[in-house]
């Protein structure tokens, strides 16, 4: 049994011996370049995310310009058509105006050719129905009425039926 | 023989199973007694075995600034971010971890690669224990490495005076001090002493355990008390893998806790 307990320096010196060896050969060869590979990739991964995280914002506000770019665009369209749609309606309605105002005259300017037209033909019509009743009353009378004094009294006559 | 003489048999067996061995190579420095026993062996065996892993192991670590690590060097690696992450930053800090991180390791894998070798049964060919962690001797002299390692932390941390300043909160009213004092240098050594008899009962008991089941089928004679036995022992071997783990991780959490106290006495 005090060989399960006994004093052993030997071996206390041979724990320490063999403990010193592994942590001088171990430390230096092993589990520093081991925990400083652990950490650099702790930063890396860190880091990455973190400019991950960047990226994600500066997309986020990239888009949100995009999206005020867009609005401002469409607005500035609607604008642009509006005021040519006002443009355009002015601009129709003078053409409208100016081809009422042009047919007007036209139609004007017909009715006093007609006018003209008609008391062009109303005097003919008044002299032809002078020589015809000349012709008429000559036959009647059975004389020839030919002379102007004669002419110009039917005329007159003529002239009083106008009136009537 | 009757059974009285069994059992007296049986108990110098057990002894025998679970203490060091005669001194197999007597050996002298400077007449100081450095003899080869089996458990110095075993401690060298454990060390050669711990070395060369992890040099095999690391070796992308020492070539490359940024390693991928596959295959042993992951599982080697996760040996090595558990000590960093879970046991070296919470309890020594992070400013501290790194610095800590190969000591604490040492203790870690040389305790646990001489708790699982104490296992094997090969070992038994040379006569005497395979459990070098089951040796007090073995276990205090890694206890009192961590007795040392907690005054130089505290001194590097606080200065040689400092550190044992941190004994006495600052603003204690005078008086207590004589209790507390005292209770502190009790607990300088109380804290080593529990880490020897922890380790060193944890991994005898495992083995007494075995062997007491086993000791039966001679005490009674009856090998069918074999069957028994054996199926009992299988589940016990099963729990001192686990044991083998647990103690090894305890004597590396506490060395770090102790660290940690003398680094961070406020806490």
């Amino acid at each position: 049994m005090d060989k399960l307990i006994s004093l052993d320096t030997g071996l206390i010196f041979w724990t320490w011996t063999t403990f010193l060896i592994v942590l001088f050969i171990l430390a230096t060869k092993a589990w520093k370049p081991m925990v400083a590979a652990l950490v650099r990739r702790q930063q890396s991964i860190a880091e990455a995310l973190s400019a991950a995280e960047k990226a994600r914002e500066e997309t986020a506000a990239m888009s949100a310009r995009y999206e005020e770019q867009l609005q401002a665009g469409r607005q500035e369209a609607q604008q642009v058509l509006s005021v040519a749609r006002a443009a355009g309606e002015k601009l129709r309605s003078e053409i409208e105006s100016a081809a009422q105002a042009q047919a007007e005259s036209i139609v004007s300017k017909a009715r006093e050719q007609i006018e003209a037209e008609k008391r062009k033909a109303l005097a003919e019509v008044r002299a032809t129905v002078v020589d015809l009743s000349l012709t008429i009353a000559g036959k009647v009378l059975e004389r020839s009425v030919t002379s102007a004094d004669n002419k110009k009294l039917a005329e007159e006559s003529l002239g009083q039926i106008g009136e009537a | 023989m009757t059974l009285q003489d069994h059992s007296e048999d049986i108990g110098q067996v057990i002894i025998h199973h679970v203490a060091n061995s005669d001194v197999l190579f007597p050996l002298f420095i400077f007449g100081f007694d450095i003899s080869i026993t089996k458990h110095v062996i075993m401690l060298w065996i454990a060390g050669v075995v711990v070395i060369t892993g992890f040099l095999v192991g690391s070796r992308q670590y020492r070539h490359e600034l940024n390693p991928v690590p596959r295959g042993f060097s992951n599982f080697l690696e996760a040996v090595v971010e558990f000590i960093y992450k879970d046991i070296a930053t919470p309890n020594l800090g992070a400013a501290h971890a790194a610095r800590w991180t190969p000591f604490l390791l040492t203790f870690f894998t040389l305790i646990f690669t001489a708790n699982i070798l104490g296992m094997i049964p090969i070992f038994d060919l040379i006569p005497g224990s395979g459990t070098a962690t089951g040796n007090f001797n073995v276990t205090a002299a890694l206890a009192i490495v961590t007795f040392f390692a907690i005054i130089f932390a505290g001194s590097r941390e606080h200065g040689f005076i400092g550190h044992w300043r941190n004994m006495a909160p600052p603003g204690m009213p005078w008086p207590v001090l004589f209790i507390l004092i005292p209770i502190e240098i009790l607990g300088m050594f109380v804290r080593p002493f529990a880490l020897t008899m922890r380790l060193a009962a944890n991994m005898t008991a495992g083995h007494i355990a075995m062997l007491a089941i086993l000791a039966p089928i001679f005490l009674l004679a009856n090998p069918w008390i074999g069957i028994g036995s054996v199926a009992l022992n299988v589940g016990i071997s099963f729990l001192e893998i686990i044991v083998a783990l647990v103690q090894a991780y305890v004597f590396t959490l506490l060395s770090a806790v102790f660290i940690g106290a003398a680094i961070h006495p406020e806490h």
